[in-house]
This record gives structure tokens, sequence and C-alpha cells, in this order.
């Protein structure tokens, strides 16, 4: 178990500037989560800190001690790869012992390291078959089975979960958590799936363009986005984002929307010029039964105009300030395209952000 | 009706095709087949007027004069100095393709260097090579003959293995970096057997290359290392040429490389387009 | 603790200092090709160059500086343009039928029939053959009394014909041709039908329904798709017809005379029959001088080293 301490680590490739300053620390046991889209420096961060990639500027060091001149296999961590990157010509057997071998571990300890990690991972069957034999999720499993035997200081996952299909991955996505909770190793976990990012983490590390975006706790994360990309990024289906303009209602602050709606703000802020910026989740936009307004809240009708029912919940698209907007509501009665449809959400869960620098503001 | 005339075309048609393709058969086989019967005949079928299609019964003769005279040697010789010389051109050009595509060492420029090498006159080099090898007293030796086969091998080899190995995913090697392996560990754990197909097929055309070089081994060799090329034009002489030698010892140079060609079609095309079409 | 598993668990390698570092790595696998290499690609170049300047004969071993003389009398070389000539006519004749040749067969063996793998592999067999071995061959061939050839075109004119292939002027061109047409359209053809065989059948079929014939299919779009492979088959050929030798050693050695003395034959009289050491070193230096500038700038031009 160690942690992991980056400061001021920049990393370019040719002229292309993929990564602009990670501080980050990532504290030992914990199962840390580097999320963001395609691009945003997220794979480069893992590589740099497996050794795969060289360090352009800045520190890493684990354990407290700097790793930026050391070779991968000087690090003591294991990785396992998005496309398995099993050795075709040799068994399963030896793929998991490959490590161990590499580090020429005695044959008898080699064997019992081997069988207790397919013992582990239920693969004990498999260990005399080659990897051209195995299905996906058999292929992940000795994958991850080449990472354990190790017994690294550190588990770095690269996509580990992206060739599965949508069943298989829900389920090794389980079995890894078992697993962080069984080895209490510290694990980096590199995704562009924000449901795997927001079930796996203990923390998550959200990227983007080289930077950090935000880091915390999924949930801290996911109800306190520090920026509108944050709050885009996260959560399924997407946010609504309504855009209008900043008014005096007078004691307090108001955002006016296009259609005329006028919805009061929680507290006064700074006029950072006239638009602001309204998020609200799907799920907080619920359907409104009650005519009684309580405090804090704010009821819309809108005529209907997509409902998508998916059995547990069913999600409705309206137009609110010119935008199209989902409500998530749990009953299957939500009427039909052209009805009108009450609509409630509470002005706590409202985001407010700033449409130019994208920055929370309330 | 329509039916009928459609499947009589096609049936000419494929008639056609069989006639044109028996003709290139001939065109193209007969000669390899003169050879090797001439190998089989006896002095009076050789030189007999008109020509004698087919021997009356196949005789070794003409085989057992090369094995004692000794002339037989030169495919041994021809056999040493491709096989040692393939082996470490194998071995040098794989490293060399390696550092190639995964550093991309030396950049375009040294690429393109190593290519133009293989499209060189073999005569503009043997000159200035004759005359280091004779200072340094390297003329008629295997270890001589060895080295220049090699190095002259070597952009083939560098060649082919870089489009093989461009096929190695790079996951690979990095697992195996991260799993304890040093870049030489990876370059004889992973690379060579993920790229041991490319290796085989590689080795082979590199063999056959080297096994019928011709000009190399006429400038450097003497008695000692004689190829069965060089053997073979020995028995030209002016008027009176040593047909049956000539036809038998060509015989026990071609079809070493017609087995191992035969055994390789699926990689004859990448092989002999140096790697211009993957098949 | 961590610092303990750490060691116990990287084995011996935890000092990475005393290894070989990786970041040199890179070099030193390439080092020996790189030695190697140098030594056909470049101390050739260098020593010719040097040795081109000196006076170096059979008779007199003359180190002293010769200025362009050599490169002077290369200009006053008849024999030398002469060959290069031969050169260039066996080059000019031989490619274009090998390519039409070549390309035409590959048609014929494109759709499938029964036995055609037997056909191709017997086919490509000329191919693999020492091109020394294919010129004895032939000549064995080409005999005016016991070879075949004279025969079969005997049973046509209908008495028997004695044609000196390898002495007679007008033969002995068109049997070099025939030898190497013999030897290397398999080469193209095999090439060629792989290429032929790539090509997106979706595409000619489509410009089939809309009406195009045969040439306007051929033209517009297989012979673009194929040009790339095509380029690089003509690129090897081109090459090694220009410093043929084997062949012509096996059939003719240049003979009747002079007559078909390529470039690499003649420089090989001079510098190991009659030992003009700074002269042929002339002559090479030419060479790898006009070889390199055309290759470099076909491989570049083809993008092969992308």
């Amino acid at each position: 178990m160690s942690d992991v301490r980056i400061s001021g680590l920049h990393k370019t490739f040719g002229t292309v500037h993929v990564l602009k300053g990670i501080d980050l620390e990532i504290p030992a046991g914990e199962f840390t989560v580097l999320v963001g889209p395609s691009g945003c420096g997220k794979s480069t961060l893992l590589r740099t800190i497996a050794g795969l990639e060289e360090v352009g500027q800045g520190d890493i060091s684990i354990s407290g001690v700097n790793v930026n001149s050391l070779r991968p296999r000087d690090r003591n961590i294991a990785m396992v790869f998005q496309n398995y990157a099993l050795y075709p010509y040799l068994s399963v057997f030896e793929n998991i012992a490959f490590g161990l071998r590499a580090r020429k571990m005695e044959d008898h300890e080699v064997r019992l390291r081997v069988n207790s990690a397919a013992d582990m991972l239920g693969i004990t069957g498999l260990l005399d078959r080659f990897p051209k034999q195995l299905s996906g999720g058999q292929r992940q499993r000795v994958a991850i089975g080449r990472a354990i035997v190790r017994k690294p200081q550190l588990f770095l996952f690269d996509e580990p979960l992206s060739n599965l299909d949508a069943q298989l991955r829900d389920e090794m996505r389980g079995e890894i958590k078992k697993l962080h909770q069984d080895l209490g190793i510290t694990m980096v976990y590199v995704t562009h799936d924000q449901i795997e990012a927001m079930t796996l983490a203990d923390r998550i590390v959200l990227m983007r363009e080289g930077r950090i975006e935000q880091m915390g706790s999924p949930l801290n994360v996911y109800e306190q986005p520090a920026t509108r990309f944050v709050a885009g990024f996260l959560g399924s289906p997407k946010i609504n984002f309504i855009s209008g303009e900043l008014v005096d209602a007078g004691d307090r602050q108001a955002m006016r929307l296009s259609d005329g709606e006028i919805i009061p703000l929680p507290k006064r802020t700074q006029a950072w010029g006239q638009s602001i910026v309204l998020g609200i989740r799907p799920q907080h936009l619920g359907r409104s039964t009650d005519s009684k307004v309580k405090a804090g809240e704010v009821k819309l009708s809108r005529p209907i105009e997509i409902v998508q029912p998916t059995g547990s919940r069913t999600y409705v698209t309206i137009k609110i300030g010119g935008t199209q907007c989902i409500a998530e509501t749990e009953s299957m009665e939500t009427g039909r395209p052209g009805e009108t449809i009450d609509l409630s959400f509470d002005l706590q869960h409202a985001i407010f952000f700033d449409p130019t620098s994208g920055a929370a503001i309330i | 009706m329509t039916n009928l005339s459609v499947a009589a075309t096609r049936r000419w048609k494929l008639a056609g095709r069989y006639g044109l393709a028996s003709l290139l058969l001939v065109f193209f086989v007969f000669p390899i087949y003169w050879l090797f019967i001439i190998s089989f005949k006896t002095p009076d079928e050789i030189f007999h007027f008109p020509p004698v299609w087919y021997p009356k019964s196949l005789q070794f003769a003409n085989y057992a004069v090369l094995f004692k005279d000794g002339d037989a040697v030169s495919v041994l010789n021809s056999l040493i100095l491709a096989g040692v010389s393939t082996v470490i051109a194998m071995i040098f050009g794989t490293m060399c393709a390696y550092s190639l595509v995964r550093f991309k060492t030396g950049g375009e420029d040294f690429a393109v260097w190593v290519i133009s090498q293989r499209l060189m006159p073999p005569i503009a080099i043997i000159f200035p090579i004759f005359l280091l090898y004779v200072y340094l007293g390297w003329v008629d030796s295997y270890g001589g003959l060895i080295i220049l086969y090699t190095a002259f091998n070597l952009p083939y080899v560098i060649w082919m293995m870089r489009g093989y190995i461009e096929d190695i995913p790079l996951e690979l090697e990095e697992s195996a970096l991260v799993d304890g392996c040093s870049r030489w560990a990876v370059l004889w754990k992973v690379v060579f057997p993920m790229a041991r197909t490319g290796l085989f097929a590689t080795a082979v055309f590199t063999f056959v290359f080297a096994w019928n070089e011709f000009i190399f081994a006429l400038v450097l060799t003497r008695t000692e290392v004689v190829t069965y090329t060089v053997q073979v034009t020995h028995y030209f002489g002016g008027q009176s040429n040593f047909w049956a030698k000539i036809a038998a010892m060509s015989a026990l140079g071609t079809v070493p490389v017609f087995i191992t060609v035969s055994l390789l079609q699926r990689f004859l095309v990448r092989g002999i387009s140096m790697g211009a079409v993957k098949g | 603790m961590t610092s303990a598993s750490h060691a116990d668990n990287s084995g011996g390698a935890h000092h990475p200092s005393r290894r070989m570092p990786d970041h040199n790595f890179r070099y030193w696998i390439i080092a020996p090709s790189v030695f190697l290499l140098l030594l056909i690609g470049l101390f050739p170049l260098i020593y010719s160059l040097v040795v081109s300047f000196q006076q170096i004969t059979m008779t007199d071993y003359d180190t002293s500086f010769a200025g362009l003389t050599n490169y002077a009398q290369l200009f006053d070389d008849a024999r030398l343009w002469q060959s290069i000539a031969h050169t260039l006519i066996i080059t000019i004749i031989a490619l274009p039928i090998e390519l039409v040749f070549g390309l035409a067969m590959a048609h014929l063996f494109l759709e499938r029939m029964p036995g055609r793998q037997i056909f191709i592999s017997l086919i490509v067999l000329p191919t693999v053959i020492s091109p020394v071995v294919a010129g004895a061959t032939w000549r064995l061939l080409f005999d005016q009394r016991y070879g075949p050839i004279n025969q079969v075109i005997g049973w046509f004119a209908g008495h028997d014909v004695i044609m000196l292939w390898n002495i007679t002027p007008h033969l002995v061109y068109p049997a070099i041709l025939i030898c190497e047409v013999w030897q290397w359209t398999p080469f193209m053809f095999l090439i060629l039908l792989a290429a032929l065989s790539n090509v997106d059948k979706s595409l000619t079929e489509a410009a089939e329904l809309d009406g195009a014939g045969f040439w306007r299919i051929f033209f517009k779009i297989v012979l673009p798709a194929i040009w790339p492979v095509m380029a690089i088959a003509i690129l090897i050929r081109g090459v090694d017809l220009f410093r043929i030798f084997d062949v012509i050693w096996a059939l003719t050695s240049g003979g009747p005379g002079t007559m078909t003395e390529t470039i690499s034959i003649y420089t090989y009289v001079q510098g190991f029959q009659q030992f003009e050491s700074s002269y042929t070193a002339a002559i090479a230096f030419l060479i790898v001088g006009l070889m390199s500038v055309i290759v470099i700038w076909a491989i570049r031009r083809m993008g092969l080293a992308k």
C-alpha cells in the first residue's frame, strides 16, 4: 500500500501540450478514478505514473520515493491494459506467472502465487488454456490475475472494461470493486465512462484538456460540480442547462428565461455580466402533483414533446427557456406529447453557472 | 435457351482459360523440366540429335560424379554461408527493425538509407570490398563471405521485420515493462515470440537470397568456399560445356529452394514484394 | 513495510544504475546493423572515391594523386557508354514486357478455377531459381544442336534449324530477354495478382452496372488501386534489370565480343580481369552515385519509408 504524489507535472508530445500542470495526491489504499473525455490527458497521466511515459516537468513520487527516473519495472506497480495485453504464445498460467518469472522467482513460489490468484478470480480451470481460447471476460480476469500475483504497491487500470459488452462490464466492475476491498491496494483507474467512475471511485479526478477540473468523492463531485463542464460530464441523462438573464426582482435576484419564466435565485450573487446558466439534473426536475408551492420550490407547466418510458422511470422532454430539457418521473402516467405537464424542482438542487467562465457561482 | 447459351459461353471461356493457363505452364515449367531431365540422362541421350525429350531410365551417375569429385562440397558451402549469415542477419536486423519501429531511431532518413542499400548494384560495392578483403586476407574465407552476406541481406531483414513488428500491439510490450522486464527482456520474451511467423518467413527468403547469390561469391571465392552458383559456371567451357554437371549441380542447388518456397506459399508475395503486399 | 516489499518484489532489479540504461537501448540494438551497413553502404563509397583519385593499375601500384584523370577517362570510354546503352536497352524492353505479360496473366488467374493454386505454384518457380542457374538452363535450351528450342522451331519451319543463340549478333538480345522475361514475369504476375485480388470488388461492379467497359474500368478504377504496389514492383525490377549480371554471365559472358556487355559486366571486366583498379573505382563511384540519387528519389516519392 502506498500513496502517490504528483506535483507540477507537465508533458508534451511534440508541440501538443498534453498535461498542463497536474498536482494530485492519491492517498494510500484509496481507489482513485481518473475520468474525462478522450484527449483530456488521463491515460497519459496514468502512463506517466507507470513510467511508460517520461516525466516532462514536475515530480512523481510513490511511497515517498521520487520515481521520475525509475524504469517501469523498478516502480513495483502493476497495470491492466485495455486490450488485456495477454501473450498469445503463453498459456494462461505462464501469462499470470510472467511478471514473477521476469523477476526470477523460484518455481514453487510462482506456482503458489499463480494458483492462489487463479483461485481468487475463479479461473483455476483455465490455467492450461491459451488466450485465444478465452472469452473477453476470462481474458480480463487473466489480465487482473497477472497484476495481483505480483503483489504490487500500486495497481493501475487503463480503461480495462471498454472492450467488454455491457453486461460483462457491469459484472467485472463489481469484481474490481471487490478486489479493491479485499486487497486494500492503492488503485488508480482510468475511464471515460462516468458510470464506472461514479460506482468504483473513492475519489474521482475529473480531467479536461490536460488539467484537473475537479476532484473529490463521487457524490461530492456529482452534487457540487465546480464547473459547468463537470456538471455536464457526470450524470445520465445529462444535466439540463438553461440560459437566462440576471434580473432584479425586488429584494432578491432572479433569472429570467427567454420564455418569460422568472426563477428566483436562492442567494444574491455578484452580477457578472447579464447572463447566467441554470443547471438542473433530470431527476431533480420531477412531476408536480401538489398544487401548493413549498418554500424554495419552482413550479413550471410545459407541453410534453417526447415521452421515453424505461420501465422503472420515464423521461419526459419539454422545452424550458428555449432549450430542450429532460425531466425524470417515477410514474408511467405522464401524459402524451402535446399535453401539458406540471413540473417542479427544488432550488437547492439548482446550480447556477457563469456562462463565460463556466464556474459554478451559487 | 438464353440460359443454355450463357452456360455454354461460360464453359468455352473456362476452357479457353485452361488452354492459356496450360500454355503458360509449358513456357514457365518446361525449362525447369529440361534442366532436371538432363541431369538424369546418359551422355548419349544428352548429346543426341534430335534431342531426347525424356530419358529411358533415370540415371544418377551425373550426381554420383559430383560427389565423387568433391564438387558437391559447393552445395555444403552454400548451406554454411547462407545459413550462418541468415541467422546473424535475422538477429541483428530484427533488433534494428525494432528500434526503427518503436523509437523511430534515425527517423525517416535512416529508414530510406537502409532500404536504398538493398537496391544498390552489387558490382559497385564489390570492388572496394574486394580490395579491403585482399588487404585483410579474407578472400576465400567463410567469415569474409558470411559478413558480406549478412550485411547485404540486412536491409531486407530490417525492411520485412519492420512490417511484422509494426503489427505487434504496443500494450504487450508495455505490460512486460511494467511486469519487470528490461528492454532486452522485452525483445527476447515478447517481440521475438510475437513476430515468430514473420521471423520464419523472412529468414527463409533471406536464406534463399544468400543461397542464390552469385557475384560476391564469384569475386571473393577461389577454391575453399566456392558456392554452388559459382561451381555451375565452372562447367562452362567455350564450345564444350559439361552439360551433365551443369544440370546436376543446378538441380542440387535448386531443389532445396523449391521445397522451402513451396512450404511458404502464403508468405511468397509479401516476401518478394519487400512487404509491399501483405497477404 | 513498503520499501521492504518493494525490494522483495523487484528482486535483483532494484539497482538500476548497474545495468545498461534503457534509454540507450535503442542505439545498442541498431549498432551491429549500422556497423555492417556502413561496411557495404559507406565504406565502398569512400574507398572508391579515394582510389579513383589515384593511378592504380594492374602493373603499377601508383597511389599518387591523379586528379580527375579517371573521371575524364569515363567520358572518352566508348565501351563504358556502350555498356550503359546495353543495360538500358535490356531494361527498357524487358520491364514493360514483364509488366504487361504479368498483368495479363494475373487477370487470367484472378477468377477462381479448379487447380488454380497448382498452376500458380508451378508458374512461380522460375522466380526463386538462382539467376545464374536460370542463365545456365537457357544456355542448355538454346544449344544449336542438342537444345530443344531449335528443334521446336525446326518443326514449324519444316526443316532443321541451326540458330546460334548466344553467338549470332541479332539473336543474343532475344535470348537474354527471353530468359529475363521467363524468370521475372512470374514475379510481376504474383505481386499483381495479389494487388488485383485486393481491389474492392464493389467498385468495379458498380462501374460495370454503370455501363463502363473493360478498359475504362481498368484505367479508371483498377489501375489507380493497384498502382502503389505496381510502382514498387517496377522499382524492384527496374533496379534488378539495371544491375543485371548473373544471367548474362551464364548465357553470353557479355559476348559475342562486347555486344551484350552491361554496366555490371563491364565493371567486372575492368576490375577483375584487367585490374584497372583506379578506373574501376571511378566507375563504381559513378554507379553508386547515380543509383543513390535515383533510388532515394524513388523511395521518397513512393513513401516507402513511412
